[in-house]
């Protein structure tokens, strides 16, 4: 009798307790109104569509310059995590272009740089610890690999940054929506591709189904193993 | 817990409702820290700077003075990890647990970060302009002879800085103190070898014999040995060395033992007389000396059976080369050098010098090699103060508080020095009394050259280098502070060094040709030499005489029984812990004790036969009583150690320090009293004697042994079978 009493209190309890602290514990919502992350407000808004924007034939002012994300971002080729570019980079190229230096951005920028202070951005893409994403990975796959242009893949987890001023978290980046991408059958023979049979599928990608029409490339899963981000 | 009605399926039930909680009140959030967490960017990057990817950087382990060479794994500009290089002869890539705990020492919350200054219980935050200038000003007028400084070992670049510093102010009081050290064994190897440390080849052994030598733990180069152990476990030729161990406490390398003696305290040097004597191949004035120590005699005194003798005697005639170790617990007695000499000699005796035992190297650098510890020169020290001849008193590497015996009333007489300046990691009790104490870079912040005191193949000076940016701006590595006050003194000769880094690069490029940098430009060589992190040196072997005196060779009569305080008190060394410089490092606290697993806390071994005497059993508190004073710790019921002798670990018991250090376990230093070894005048650790008595309360004793433990829960897993039991000649 006492046994039975005892363990829904229990749950109930711990029910209260958990939600309790959840709702205290103020998370910014899974999505905003519009279905995206939330609005950062970052110490120099960085103008990504500037940066690597389509140029405008008809005003070289205005438009973007179409610098490749991997010229700034280098990491994200080199690593697990994409990191921040260093401050040294912003300046390799500000530091001759005198057109703007008398922007608001660009003392501002200039000031960090004199005081030899890094820029506390914010983060606007972050992952549980649980979960190892790994771009160096991602960027191989399809931009080396598959030779995507560099803008569509970053694009498939951080939308269309050209169009950006602040960088915002366009996609959910949750297991459901990493694994819908996952799941899709991916051409594992395309330019440049992997051989097939003889093992080397890429990376962890599940064993190809082969089509009867040879004519198609083989087809496989990305990977599903559960290990490949819970580390 | 285990039988509060509860079970696996209830368990899990409550587990997935608490789940389904926090799905629900919308913790599923993946992006966690979207917007709020700041990620901060390198300023300027090399480029094998990435984030994610872990750079490595080879400097020296600075958690004991073996010298092993480490690589740190350095990440975001942040140290990780630290494991051994595997270039340098000593440790070969290993390292071990203390050394691993380094980092520890680096992220420390309880370090000290601003020099302090006593303001009546308070240390007050003052600069290091204002910290040069007071000690400027409290030197003004003192003569040489009135100034003291006291440190643990030193070696290298520091040693010869420290030297100079030392000169301009015309002092010759240092003195060198470590707690745990072999001092004595030194002085005896150094009669019988003519050097304080030959080459030990474990590795070549085919038998060892260790009078209390923790090689495996802590004594000496405990991860140099246990790779030459792991040789002689395989064999000199396929087969596998046996080792054999005489201690009254059993160490973490007489867990390891083929065959593990209980000698009674203080007998080591008649055993191994009458195992000379045994062997009977001894001529001369050596058998001479050891007839009279009959197997009977012997086993009497001792508490070794006959049987056992004749085992180990007849292993030693069947196997040679062997090797026969003289430790700590050999030499911590009034009479350790005879000891020591009398295991010495059953070496010369058994043919092993020159074979397992060698010729060490010499550092070409004489100003370099390393001031050795003792505990004699803490005894100088102290008699100095509390003569009250010093005005101005410097102390750093060591922490004389905490580890003077209780009998030497170190704490008052430290308070008779006019000005106390101590460098210091922590506050811990030496620094607490200090009148000024000044915050040291860790050791993986710092510069620095080591020359180790216990040299393997060829000499070698090692490189102690920053592994990333310091964590705090306010603090100093020694080097620098030391620098600091020489240029008060010769500020002309050391100007044109802004700090110790450039003294010590200038100093290495100076001799670049000796240091085998000859012909590489200076930028080459400076940054080739950090990034290996040791400089191998040719080293030219020094000369091993091998003769032990036999005229000076006494043995004392056995000690008396004590009637007050009947048993012996044996420090014991850990392997994590040492001399308790580290205990604030939490890795090291909760790493159970290899013997007892016990973790957290201090206890008293007690053997079982006496335990049942006394009616203890395992938990009980008891007072552990010398002349000195008295500790309370709860009682461990141990087989390994001798019936007449109880142990408590030294290293905890720390009132101060920090978080982890304070509070936990007692101090057995406080209870020690002051014999001293009657031919070098160091301090007989072992000769303490007390007496026990129950207090009426008993703990849980909190350890990792559980119920299975030794006894297995009567399943006999592993069975156990008396030594005495055991047919040598099948064993072998
Ligand atoms: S023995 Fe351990 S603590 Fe001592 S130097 Fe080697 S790794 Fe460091």
């Amino acid at each position: 009798m006492y046994r039975y009493l005892r363990l829904p209190i229990l749950l109930v309890g711990l029910f209260l307790a958990v939600s309790a602290y959840a709702a205290n514990n103020s998370q910014p919502a899974l999505t905003t109104e519009d279905g995206l992350g939330p609005q950062v407000q970052q110490p120099i808004e960085f103008p990504h569509n500037r940066h690597a924007g389509l140029h405008d034939a008809s005003d070289p002012n205005k438009g973007g310059m179409e610098i490749n994300c991997q010229y700034c971002h280098t990491y994200a080729r080199r690593s697990a995590v994409a990191g921040i570019p260093p401050l040294q980079k912003c300046m390799g190229c500000h530091n001759s272009i005198d057109s703007v230096k008398d922007r608001p951005r660009i003392k501002e920028l200039f000031k960090y740089w004199e005081a030899k202070k890094p820029i506390p951005w914010k983060k606007v893409h972050d992952l549980p610890d649980f979960v190892r994403f790994n771009h160096e990975r991602h960027v191989k796959r399809f931009v080396e690999q598959q030779n995507r242009p560099v803008q569509e893949a970053c694009g498939y987890c951080h939308g269309d940054v050209k169009e950006m001023t602040v960088a915002r978290r366009q996609k959910p980046l949750a297991m459901g929506w990493c694994a819908s991408c996952h799941e899709k059958d991916h051409p594992v023979t395309a330019e440049g591709g992997t051989p097939v049979d003889g093992q080397a599928y890429w990376y962890s990608f599940q064993k190809p189904v082969k089509t009867s029409d040879s004519a198609l490339a083989p087809k496989a899963k990305g990977p599903n193993d559960c290990w490949q981000c819970h580390k | 817990m285990i039988d509060s009605g509860i079970d696996r399926r209830d368990f899990l039930k409550v587990l997935g409702w608490s789940g389904a909680a926090v799905a629900l009140s919308g913790c599923g959030n993946t992006s966690i820290e979207d917007g709020k967490e700041t990620v901060v960017s390198y300023v300027e990057a090399n480029d094998y700077m990435v984030p994610g990817i872990g750079v490595y950087f080879n400097s020296t382990c600075a958690q004991c003075d073996a010298g092993c060479s480490i690589n740190g794994r350095i990440r975001e500009g942040r140290v990780l990890k630290l494991e051994g290089n595997p270039d340098s002869a000593i440790n070969k890539g290993k390292l071990c647990g203390l050394g691993q705990a380094g980092v520890q020492h680096h992220y420390n919350p309880d370090r000290v970060r601003e020099p302090l200054l006593r303001k009546g219980n308070k240390g007050e935050a003052i600069s290091w302009d204002k910290a040069y200038a007071l000690i400027a000003e409290k030197m003004a007028g003192v003569q040489g002879d009135e100034i003291a400084l006291l440190s643990g070992g030193v070696s290298g670049h520091l040693k010869v800085l420290l030297g100079n510093y030392l000169d301009s102010l015309n002092t010759k009081n240092h003195f060198v103190y470590e707690a745990v050290a072999p001092g004595v064994v030194r002085a005896a190897n150094q009669k019988a070898y003519g050097v304080e440390m030959p080459r030990y080849r474990l590795d070549k052994a085919k038998v060892i014999l260790s009078f209390g030598a923790d090689f495996l733990g802590a004594w000496v180069s405990p991860v140099h040995f246990s790779q030459q152990y792991a040789q002689f476990r395989k064999g000199v030729d396929g087969q596998r060395g046996v080792l054999v161990q005489v201690e009254s406490k059993m160490t973490l390398t007489g867990a390891n033992a083929d065959r593990w003696l209980a000698v009674k305290p203080g007998t080591e040097g008649v055993l191994a007389l009458g195992i000379i004597n045994a062997l009977g191949t001894a001529a001369g004035e050596v058998a001479d000396l050891v007839k009279e120590y009959s197997l009977v005699r012997v086993s009497r005194e001792t508490g070794v059976s006959v049987s056992q003798i004749e085992k180990v005697t007849a292993l030693l005639k069947m196997r040679s080369p062997s090797l026969v170790l003289a430790g700590s617990a050999a030499e911590g007695y009034a009479h350790g050098s005879q000891n020591a000499a009398a295991i010495n000699l059953l070496n010369q005796v058994l043919g092993n010098v020159g074979k397992t035992i060698e010729a060490p190297v010499s550092v070409p650098f004489p100003q370099m090699v390393p001031s050795k510890g003792n505990t004699a020169a803490l005894k100088k020290f102290n008699d100095g103060l509390s003569a009250g001849k010093y005005k101005v008193v410097f102390s750093f590497g060591a922490n004389p508080v905490f580890t003077a015996p209780g009998a030497f009333k170190f704490k008052d007489n430290f308070a008779k020095a006019g000005f106390k300046v101590a460098f210091a990691h922590y506050l811990d009790e030496t620094a607490l009394q200090a009148d000024l104490v000044l915050p040291l870079d860790s050791a993986l912040e710092d510069w620095g050259t080591q020359v180790p005191e216990y040299l393997t193949e060829g000499a070698q000076i090692n490189i102690q280098q920053p592994l990333m940016e310091k964590l705090h701006a306010n603090t100093r590595g020694v080097g620098d502070i030391v620098l600091a006050l020489l240029k008060q003194k010769k500020s002309e000769e050391y100007k044109s060094y802004e700090d110790y880094y450039a003294y010590l690069r200038s100093a290495l490029l100076q001799n670049k040709g000796a240091l085998g940098g000859g012909g590489a430009d200076d930028d080459t060589f400076w940054t080739d030499t950090l990034s290996r992190g040791i400089v191998k040196l040719a080293g030219s072997a020094v000369g091993l005489t091998g003769h032990q005196n036999v005229a000076g060779l006494k043995l004392p009569a056995v000690a008396e029984e004590n009637e007050h305080y009947p048993l012996y008190l044996i420090p014991g060394v850990t392997a994590s812990l040492r001399d308790g410089r580290h205990t604030n490092q939490p890795w090291l606290q909760e790493s159970p004790d290899p013997l007892t697993t016990i973790v957290w806390d201090s206890w008293v071994e007690i053997h079982p036969k006496k335990a049942t005497e006394l009616g203890i059993v395992e938990g009980d508190i008891v007072e552990v009583t010398s002349r000195t004073g008295s500790v309370k710790a709860q009682v461990y019921i141990f087989p390994g150690i001798h019936p007449e002798a109880v142990s408590i670990p030294v290293g905890r018991g720390h009132d101060a320090m920090g978080r982890y250090a304070k509070g936990y376990g007692v101090n057995p230093f406080q209870i020690m009293d002051a014999v001293f070894e009657v031919e070098t005048g160091e301090l007989a650790m072992h000769e303490t004697r007390v007496k026990i008595h129950k207090t009426g309360q008993r703990v849980l004793v909190v350890k990792d042994e559980g119920a299975a433990g030794a006894l297995q829960m009567g399943r006999k897993i592993a069975s156990r079978v008396s030594t005495d039991q055991i047919d040598l000649s099948k064993e072998v």
